[in-house]
């Protein structure tokens, strides 16, 4: 099980000393808020809208039981009893008070947890493929690459002050669970044939106000040429970001200014300048960052378990579940369980302290004492063992985690949107909700298929939107507030920005519209079609037809 | 053509200690009610009570002080703009968790 190591417990705990002095430092009055901001941010407090909130790192999205627990605890303790889990695997707390952030972050800090690089214009903590170590697809657990380039990254003095924040996604699997494509550096681990380790490289994606897809800067990196060619990335990027303007900051718009050509052969020109040696660790540092997501004990199982087969004959309800929350695991006899944070007309990513809790209880009896948090928002016991399957999904219905909707309709990724958000321009959870409702019934759900909505309250689209099959943008417009839709955009493996359909609706009529967009789509697919590849055969035209002819 | 305003303001910052939303009261304190606030009518009283805001940031009060169209609307004042009129009533969602206070301690007493 991943854990920090000694150096960084040290430096978590020095951190939280020095975050203490300066917040009695502001509060006496010796540094004002100009010079606080930046310190606050700096250990992933904001100001918002009501509240200041707190987000918390969760390394590639990897907990335990008792991680889990403290962040219920500190729900209870120091927020109003409820945490949000959001698109970059982290957690926010919406409402607590400045003097306790200190406390809270000791209390982080004794389960090896910060909120440090969650904020900023650094690198962000590196964010990975949900499934890592346990999908049945997998290539190599992607995870200690990720923690490698925490180390590199951390308080790096070079990257601590860039042009715009810098978001590193990293994949073990063919598919892409990670949205690799929409990160600043989207990297998807591989093997060549002799069997060694690298990196297919992508460089420049993002969504925010300006969409674009990654592009590929190397198909093959050497596993131990890793950082120093992420090294030539960032300085790059350094030299020639535009510090001059916030909203063409970010790398992709350098990468798309250069050419994907030009930026690549300055990266090369740079990576090759770097020389030897190599800024890569031996042999023997990469097996230990490796041993800390050595796989767990497993025990040796047969794949298959009759009595599983029976209940699954037995209780359909239970055999719906399975279907759309299970998924394969790359060990005999053992599963992954996808806990939907998505119930019918609920608000995507918040859990409850006590479903923390109850989520916690069951990693421990049933997941070798493992979560992870996925980028859409929801929750995985990655380890659990098919006979054990049933135990959890009615453990889980106690506590109201058994929606059976990964990957459907209501599985809806949004964000804090104008009920929480400093910049956000409209809501997005009431929307969220709204739609949950009108497609969520099971069999209609059912009957859809795999359906990804998405939604942002602004532009700067912290709900994916521009990923979403169907994705909504929320914006404002004399005091109210409309919606954009955008159809056709994937964050997966085929990887596409979605295109606005045309004028935008308001929130009486939202919900309508797109429900003909997937009523439409449920007329003219063929052949089991999904969304996406009936929208990829037929365009835009006939969903907007549909749309403005009724709306 | 210049924007159509109601010509009244009101100064709103947040609580440094729980970035609660207050705006400048009649009374000189901070309040998070709207009703109560201190009113502008012109840029004289405008500056006066910006003037008041900066001097609650010295004295570590509030952060982030600035003025706020408001209107009169169904018989109280509401700020023109949405953001604003979202700051004053809070989350529209999870209404079981936010109208609790923060921490058990606070719930229990």
């Amino acid at each position: 099980m991943y854990r920090y190591d000694e150096f960084d417990a040290t430096f978590v705990r020095q951190r939280v000393k020095q975050f203490r002095g300066q917040v009695e430092r502001r509060a006496a009055g010796e540094l004002s808020e100009d010079e606080f901001r930046p310190l606050r941010l700096m250990n992933g407090l904001y100001l918002q809208l009501h509240a200041y909130m707190l987000r918390v790192a969760v390394p590639y999205g990897t907990l335990s039981a008792r991680q889990m627990r403290k962040l219920a605890f500190i729900a209870d303790s120091y927020d109003r009893g409820y945490g949000h889990f959001t698109t970059r695997q982290n957690i926010q707390y919406n409402w607590p008070r400045l003097p306790d952030v200190p406390d809270i972050l000791g209390h982080l800090a004794e389960v090896e947890m910060h909120a440090i690089q969650t904020s900023g214009n650094c690198i962000r903590n590196v964010t990975a493929d949900h499934w890592a170590g346990v999908a049945a697809d997998e290539v190599e657990d992607p995870r200690p690459y990720a923690e490698l380039m925490r180390q590199w990254s951390s308080l790096h003095p070079e990257f601590s002050f860039l042009p715009r924040k810098f978001k590193i996604a990293v994949t073990g699997s063919q598919a892409d669970r990670a949205a690799i494509r929409y990160h600043d550096i989207g990297l998807r681990l591989k093997k060549n044939t002799q069997g060694e380790a690298g990196f297919e490289v992508f460089v420049g994606g993002g969504m925010g106000r300006t969409p674009m897809l990654a592009a590929r800067v190397r198909d093959w990196l050497a596993r131990d040429d890793l950082l120093t060619y992420l090294e030539a990335i960032m300085r790059v990027f350094n030299l020639h970001g535009r510090r001059d303007n916030k909203y063409k900051a970010r790398i992709k718009i350098l990468v798309h200014a250069l050419g994907a050509e030009e930026f690549s052969a300055q990266v090369e020109e740079e990576f090759a300048r770097t020389g030897a040696p190599r800024i890569m660790p031996g042999e023997g540092e990469l097996k230990r960052i490796a041993a800390y997501f050595a796989p767990p004990g497993y025990d040796a199982l047969r794949d298959d378990d009759p009595a599983l087969a029976l209940r699954l004959e037995k209780h359909k309800d239970f055999a719906g579940w399975v279907e759309r929350n299970v998924s394969a695991h790359g060990v005999p006899g053992y599963a992954i369980v996808n806990i939907s944070l998505k119930p019918i007309g609920g608000i995507p990513g918040d859990a409850s302290a006590d479903q923390m809790r109850a989520v916690a209880d069951l990693a421990e009896s049933f997941s070798l004492d493992e979560i992870r948090i996925s980028h859409e928002q929801n929750l995985v016991l990655p380890n659990v063992r098919k006979r054990d399957l049933f135990a959890v999904w009615l453990s889980l219905g106690e506590h109201g985690l058994a929606d059976a909707n990964i990957g459907l309709a209501s599985d809806i990724i949004a964000c804090p949107g104008l009920d929480y958000c400093g910049l956000a321009t409209a809501r997005s959870i009431p929307v969220a909700q709204d739609i949950s409702k009108r497609l969520g019934e099971p069999a209609r759900q059912r009957e859809i298929g795999d359906m990804k909505i998405k939604i942002s309250g602004c532009i700067n689209a912290c709900g994916h939107h521009h990923a979403g099959h169907i994705g909504i943008l929320g914006l404002e417009k004399r005091g109210r507030e409309y919606y954009q839709i955008t159809l056709g955009g994937s964050g997966d493996e085929s990887a596409s920005v979605g295109e606005i359909i045309g004028p935008g609706f308001s929130s009486e009529n939202l919900s309508g519209a797109v429900e003909t967009i997937v009523d439409t789509y449920v007329e003219l697919r063929q052949n089991g079609e999904t969304f996406l590849e009936a929208y990829r055969r037929v365009g835009p035209e006939p969903f907007k037809e549909a749309v403005y002819a009724t709306h | 053509m210049a924007k159509k305003t109601t010509g009244l303001h009101a100064l709103t910052g947040n609580l440094l200690a729980d970035g609660r939303v207050v705006f400048l009261a009649i009374n000189g304190g901070w309040s998070d009610s709207l009703d109560i606030a201190r009113l502008a009518r012109g840029e004289n009283d405008a500056a006066e009570l910006e003037a008041e805001g900066a001097e609650a940031v010295r004295a570590n009060v509030i952060v982030d002080p600035y003025l706020v169209e408001v209107e009169v609307g169904q018989g109280q004042l509401v700020p023109v703009e949405l953001r604003e009129r979202m700051r004053i009533r809070g989350p529209s969602v999870n209404l079981e968790f936010n109208s609790r206070p923060n921490g058990q301690a606070a719930i229990a007493a």
